[in-house]
């Protein structure tokens, strides 16, 4: 592949910047150009709700800063992706449908043919295509390699049959990549495809499934004899396994991101500044316990982030973060369920003031331990793939 | 000795059973569903079925129309009630019973009218220090918190600085506000506003529930009562909650076996199960001498404040590692395991948190007594 680009790139290279006049440009790009209706969005938003963001960072370029230039990216390296999703989370900015970014340009860029990046690249870009993931389903969660959707060759099209659980705003996309077993006979991992399916399709049918924060962020998705053309395999058939594998990159570090829980120790102290428990020694105590567990967590991150900064690939130790966060996370809710009593117990914010709302951060906090791998796959990692343990 | 025992026995096994009308054990929990965050969130027909039962009177003595039982039978109820997640405010209608005028608790008892004590004004707290609402000249004012259900009831028995006061939801200088709870109930603010309202006591309330004249010291101790019967409740969900995840754990394959086959989760499981038996330990051993005649009152608080604190710590840790064994299934909000966290974090600090009752147990506890 020349380095001509292909589609041209709307920002300037911000590589050559060093770290701290970078930080400054996104700070004052988010200042400027933020919708402010949507910061801190207290659940993850639909299409309808934050498309406006996603056209005024695809009019700016930076609607994919980790693809190359040469294919509309922003060409970021790690460590300056880093510094960019740092600051959009510090300044509450709202997760975007970001599967086509994240999941299907990479997975095009490494494993497509030029037709399907130059189809697929341009429409994900301008939003004119949104993306959602169908890997996991109801009896392939943990043990997603289990997976039983089905695709089978009839003539020039794959016909596709299953069913895909937990595809997060399925609701609002129009293309979903999934996983799909082609042959059955071979060992698990190594009889599944990888696919694009159009939400179009006769055949695909969605179920919007609403979660324990009330909201319908996850779906079903139901696909009955979905038939896609040839060129809709991305791909060696029955390599999608070791394709979805590699595509699992860098951006696992943010699962251990301190992000969540030094959200929730800093809605912990404004609870009890509420409660007027601030200077209560019990309140003291237990407050400075988190604050040394964020404190030490940081510190635990950051020599991660340095490793990636230093060109290293993320190895399984990553796992140890995403335990760490998750659960200090769950105990920091936990204390300010336990602090909070009747309020706690509360379906909205306390006085309508949405830092004030522990019942609804104690119920976000419960699926951080569950999804992007489970704590128990997590240890299951830590203990045979960092610890070398038999078995 | 014996013979009281097994009688009492046959008792609470015919309540238990009893029981099954409103809510069967494992039974389906869509009627719990249905009313969710609706107003008044429970329903007058179930209500009237509860006073059929005779549970209403189910702590009064004969003379006042009750069946006399004790805590160990109101626990074992509250535990079914617990199980089967009912949303009717027994718990805290139970309260007001024995205070309410003999014409008007005749008809409280029938099921016609629904009254609900109105004590509370600090969060997670059993017992105001100091009510700041008064009740002077035959008028209340100031205001009550978190009140259970408050939507449903017809009258409030109200705890004033002065005294209890039993005042109509509906009347003058009454204006309640609700806010939802995540369980789909609710919990009532009360403002009183020079609210004309009807003597029950005139002890004043000053020093709190704990040392105040026979009226107050028996609201005190039917808030205890509460107390320990909101214990049974949440052992009973908690139990449940529990079953339900072994089921999970004994059906649900991964990587080719049962997930319950796995040590990590098997050692979670036996850590839940420690928390459960200790839980009821603890419960049984209170209703148990709390209906002893010679148990002290101080001995009874205190042993109520160490069934309260574990039993609402219990509650909340089954729940919410019923979630996390389940995996992705429990937070949807259509599958039964988040009916029974969200109802934990809505009882679990009702009449006393876990905190509140740890520290009463401190205070009550003999300096020196486990050494």
């Amino acid at each position: 592949m020349s380095d001509a680009p292909v589609i041209p790139p709307r920002a300037p290279d911000y590589n050559p910047l060093d770290d701290e006049a970078f930080r400054e440009v996104v700070r004052e790009f988010l200042a400027e150009n933020y919708p402010p209706h949507l910061r801190f969005p207290p659940h993850r938003l639909h299409w309808a709700e934050c498309k406006e963001w996603y056209f005024i960072l695809a009019e700016k370029g930076w609607i994919a800063p980790g693809w190359p230039r040469q294919w509309g990216g922003m060409g970021l390296s790690p460590a300056k992706q880093i510094i960019l999703i740092e600051e959009f989370e510090r300044f509450g900015a709202a997760r975007l449908p970001d599967h086509g970014i994240v999941m299907v340009g990479p997975l095009l860029l490494r494993y497509g043919t030029d037709a399907q990046r130059r189809f697929f690249l341009p429409r994900i870009l301008s939003g004119e295509h949104i993306w959602c993931q169908g890997y996991s389903e109801p009896n392939a969660g943990s043990d997603l390699a289990a997976l039983r959707t089905e695709a089978v060759r009839e003539g020039e099209a794959w016909v596709i049959t299953g069913q895909k659980i937990w595809t997060t705003l399925a609701q609002d996309a129009n293309w979903m990549f999934l996983l799909a077993r082609t042959d059955k006979t071979a060992k698990k991992q190594e009889g599944i495809s990888f696919f694009l399916v159009p939400m179009t399709s006769p055949g695909i049918r969605v179920r919007p499934i609403v979660n324990l924060e009330l909201h319908d962020e996850f779906c079903e998705v139901f696909l009955d004899q979905v038939r896609v053309p040839l060129d809709h395999l991305v791909g060696e058939i029955n390599q999608g396994w070791s394709m979805a594998k590699a595509l699992l990159g860098f951006e696992r570090i943010f699962l251990g991101s301190p992000r969540q829980a030094a959200n929730a120790l800093a809605r912990l102290k404004a609870l009890a500044d509420h409660l007027g428990l601030a200077d209560d020694p019990h309140f003291q105590r237990r407050y400075t316990e988190f604050r040394l567990d964020l404190a030490d967590h940081r510190a635990l991150y950051a020599v991660h982030v340095a490793r990636l900064r230093e060109g290293e690939a993320l190895g399984a130790e990553v796992s140890m973060l995403k335990v760490h966060q998750s659960e200090l996370f769950q105990r920091i809710t936990a204390y300010m369920l336990e602090i909070a009593a009747e309020y706690g117990g509360l379906l909205e914010p306390i006085g309508g003031n949405r830092a004030l709302h522990p019942g609804g951060l104690f119920i976000q906090s419960r699926p951080v331990s569950i999804y992007g791998g489970t704590n128990e796959i997590q240890r299951n990692i830590i203990a045979k793939n960092v610890l070398d343990l038999p078995g | 000795m014996d013979e009281r025992l097994r009688s009492e026995d046959e008792t609470i096994r015919l309540l238990r059973e009893s029981a099954a009308a409103i809510a069967p054990r494992g039974g389906p929990l869509s009627r719990i569903r249905a009313l969710r965050f609706t107003l008044p969130g429970f329903s007058r027909e179930v209500w009237q079925e509860i006073a059929g039962l005779g549970w209403l009177g189910l702590r009064l003595s004969e003379a006042e129309g009750g069946a006399g039982l004790g805590m160990e039978a109101c626990c074992a109820l509250a535990e079914e009630l617990g199980q089967g997640l009912v949303p009717e405010p027994l718990i805290p209608a139970l309260i007001s019973l024995p205070f309410l005028p003999p014409a008007l608790r005749a008809q409280a008892v029938a099921g016609e009218i629904i009254v609900l004590p109105a004590w509370q004004e600090e969060p997670g707290a059993l017992g105001p220090p100091r009510p700041i609402t008064h009740f002077e000249r035959g008028v209340l004012s100031g205001q009550k918190r978190f009140v259970p259900m408050a939507a449903g009831a017809d009258y409030f028995l109200v705890a004033a600085a002065e005294g209890l006061a039993l005042v109509p939801k509906d009347a003058e200088g009454v204006s309640l506000v609700t806010a939802m709870t995540q369980d789909g109930g609710h919990l009532g603010t009360l403002s009183f506003e020079d609210a004309p309202a009807e003597p029950v006591s005139a002890e004043p309330l000053s020093a709190g529930p704990l040392s105040a004249g026979p009226v107050l010291a028996a609201f005190a101790a039917a808030l205890d009562e509460a107390a320990l019967a909101t214990a049974a409740y949440l052992l009973g969900l908690a139990d449940r909650a529990f079953l339900l995840t072994l089921d999970y754990l004994r059906t649900r394959e991964q990587f080719g076996r049962k997930i319950g086959t796995f040590q990590a989760l098997q050692h979670r499981a036996a850590d839940l199960k420690l928390a459960l038996e200790l839980t009821r330990a603890s419960l049984w051993q209170a209703a148990r001498r709390y209906d002893d005649p010679a148990t002290p009152p101080g001995e009874r608080q205190r042993l109520v404040s160490q069934a309260k604190a574990r039993a609402s710590r219990t509650a909340l840790e089954v729940t919410a590692a019923a979630i996390q064994l389940h995996g992705g299934i429990a937070y949807t909000d259509e599958y039964d395991a988040g009916l029974f966290l969200r109802k934990a974090m809505v009882i679990t600090p009702q009449f006393g948190s876990a905190d509140w009752h740890a520290r009463r147990f401190a205070e009550l506890s003999p300096p020196d007594e486990d050494l």
